[in-house]
């Protein structure tokens, strides 16, 4: 065995060794992009990194002996001419199936109630789609689910978990329970773990024990019940502010029970707050307060800036 | 890889209060994941009246820190008087654009008492474009976190002790939901009659 042979365990030998005529899939686009602007042009382009994706600014170290022999190759390209890769270097977009439509969700459990907000704006990029679409959804008498994300994910994962819902009455002659419904959200979400639903979730309502729940959700199915929750493009703004009002966190004065109309009255604070900051949120938000007595809804306005 | 600003961590608040500012550090300094040491200053006392707080690449913050030194140093040895907090703020801007193409990896914040002892706050990207404000400012890993504190604590004309109050609760909260921020924290409170500086007993981790 040479020296210069890799042992036979060396993830060397499992990768293309370099070679012109082979090139690594990963680089290909890039190279046969250089290349064929090469090609065309007798001159290299610099690739530049733009939100366009990759472009070629031409960079002409030979431009005046190109244009002594112009007449063969055509028209010279313009130094100043730029070719956002469409043309000169074709390149391919990835169709993305996601998009993210916008808005913040909280939810906050008390001694016997939860709250849940959530604002009622629905936007694409930088345009606002709609001021007045609810992300707010009631599962049960007893249990709402908000949630933040890809609108058409949103739709469709409530439509599935209605049908659940109602399945599961027919069988069990009962409505489902909060924390039930908190598993089969979470199992409904792990069952597309390999192609998720883009979809934010915070589920709040009254558990068996008559006390206030709310459970967190990511993605893909992972959740626990936690004393607040607060999801989407404001929850960095948000979740702060709870754990120091609500959870009391850092805090030398005692800790007490805060009865729902305070904690409502934080909520519209709190979503001011998002929508100063968060472009994506503001416009009103719907606020749910859930008591054993049922769902008690109020929308509050907030700036449409 | 996480952008070069989020390398060593860090958090940094200052508000204004009524004819007082107030400007308010954490003290980590990591090494992405791995934290190095716990009392690592980044707002620095330029005189009296004029706080800077230095938020990105931990050796950017001690170069830029040294070099505002010095041009302070030139600036009083040739006016023979104190540097108001905006001129400081305008030459802080000056040398961060100076390099343009190959900058300071800081976000810096301003913070000080001008001549008729009004409050002076500004911010600035790590290229030197200057926001002035009369409410806040923020810069660092957590600053999602820190806006929403502060716009929803604040109110105008706080009282120094007040100010105090709200800025640290501001900034605790703010840095226990980041993970590169946090291992203690120090809050300078400027009014005319001098400084007060104080550590806040945080969460260690």
């Amino acid at each position: 065995r040479t020296a210069t042979r890799p042992p036979a365990w060396s993830i060397t030998r499992l990768l293309p060794r370099p070679d012109h005529a082979f090139r690594s899939h990963a680089m290909s686009s890039l190279m046969s992009a250089q290349q064929a602007v090469k090609a065309r042009n007798g001159q290299f382009a610099l690739p530049i990194h733009s939100s366009e994706g990759s472009a070629g600014i031409a960079a002409s170290f030979e431009h005046g002996a190109q244009a002594a022999g112009g007449g063969v190759h055509g028209h010279a390209p313009h130094a100043d001419h730029i070719d956002h890769g469409v043309t000169q270097a074709p390149y391919e977009r990835r169709f993305s199936p996601y998009e993210f439509n916008g808005g913040t969700t909280l939810a906050i459990s008390g001694e016997d109630y939860a709250v849940v907000a959530a604002d009622t704006r629905l936007s694409s990029g930088y345009e606002i789609l709609s001021r007045d679409v609810t992300k707010l959804h009631a599962l049960t008498d007893k249990c709402v689910l908000g949630s933040a994300g890809c609108k058409t994910d949103i739709d469709q994962l409530r439509s599935v978990l209605d049908i659940k819902m109602k399945v599961y009455e027919h069988n069990h002659r009962k409505s489902m329970s909060t924390p039930s419904a908190a598993q089969m959200l979470g199992n409904t979400l792990y069952n597309k773990r390999f192609f998720p639903y883009y979809s934010f979730n915070v589920l709040a309502g009254i558990d068996s024990d008559g006390k206030g729940a709310v459970y967190s959700y990511d993605a893909i199915g992972s959740f626990e019940r936690t004393p607040f929750s607060a999801s989407g493009s404001g929850q960095s703004f948000l979740i702060p502010l709870m754990d120091n009002v609500i959870s009391h966190k850092n805090r030398n004065d005692d800790k007490r029970d805060l009865p729902s109309e305070e904690v409502v009255e934080i909520v519209k604070d709190a979503f001011v707050t998002a929508g100063e900051r968060d472009i994506y949120t503001g416009d009103a938000v719907e606020i749910m307060v859930i008591t054993k007595d049922g769902i008690k809804t109020e929308t509050f306005k907030l700036k449409k800036d | 890889r996480m952008s070069i600003l989020e390398y060593n961590g860090a958090a940094i608040i200052a508000m204004a209060g009524k004819d007082c500012v107030a400007i308010a550090a954490d003290t980590r300094l990591g090494v992405q994941a791995q934290t190095v040491a716990c009392d690592f200053r980044k707002v620095f006392k330029m005189n009296d009246r004029l706080f800077v707080g230095l938020g990105g690449l931990a050796t950017d913050v001690q170069t830029v820190d040294q070099l505002l030194k010095f041009r302070q140093n030139l600036y009083e040895l040739r006016e023979e008087r104190q540097m108001s907090p905006k001129v400081f703020s305008n030459v802080l801007s000056n040398i961060l654009y100076e390099k343009r193409f190959g900058p300071y990896f800081i976000e810096p914040i301003v913070a000080g008492l001008d001549e008729n002892n009004k409050p002076f706050l500004s911010g600035m990207d790590l290229i030197g474009a200057p926001v002035y404000t009369d409410d806040f400012v923020v810069t660092g890993t957590a600053t999602g976190n820190m806006y929403g504190m502060c716009e929803t604590l604040y109110k105008p004309d706080m009282e120094p002790e007040e100010l105090f109050e709200t800025l640290s609760q501001a900034l605790l909260a703010s840095v226990d939901r980041d993970a590169l921020s946090g291992w203690g924290a120090v809050v300078h409170i400027i009014t005319k009659d001098g400084v007060t500086s104080r550590e806040l007993k945080a969460r260690q981790d």
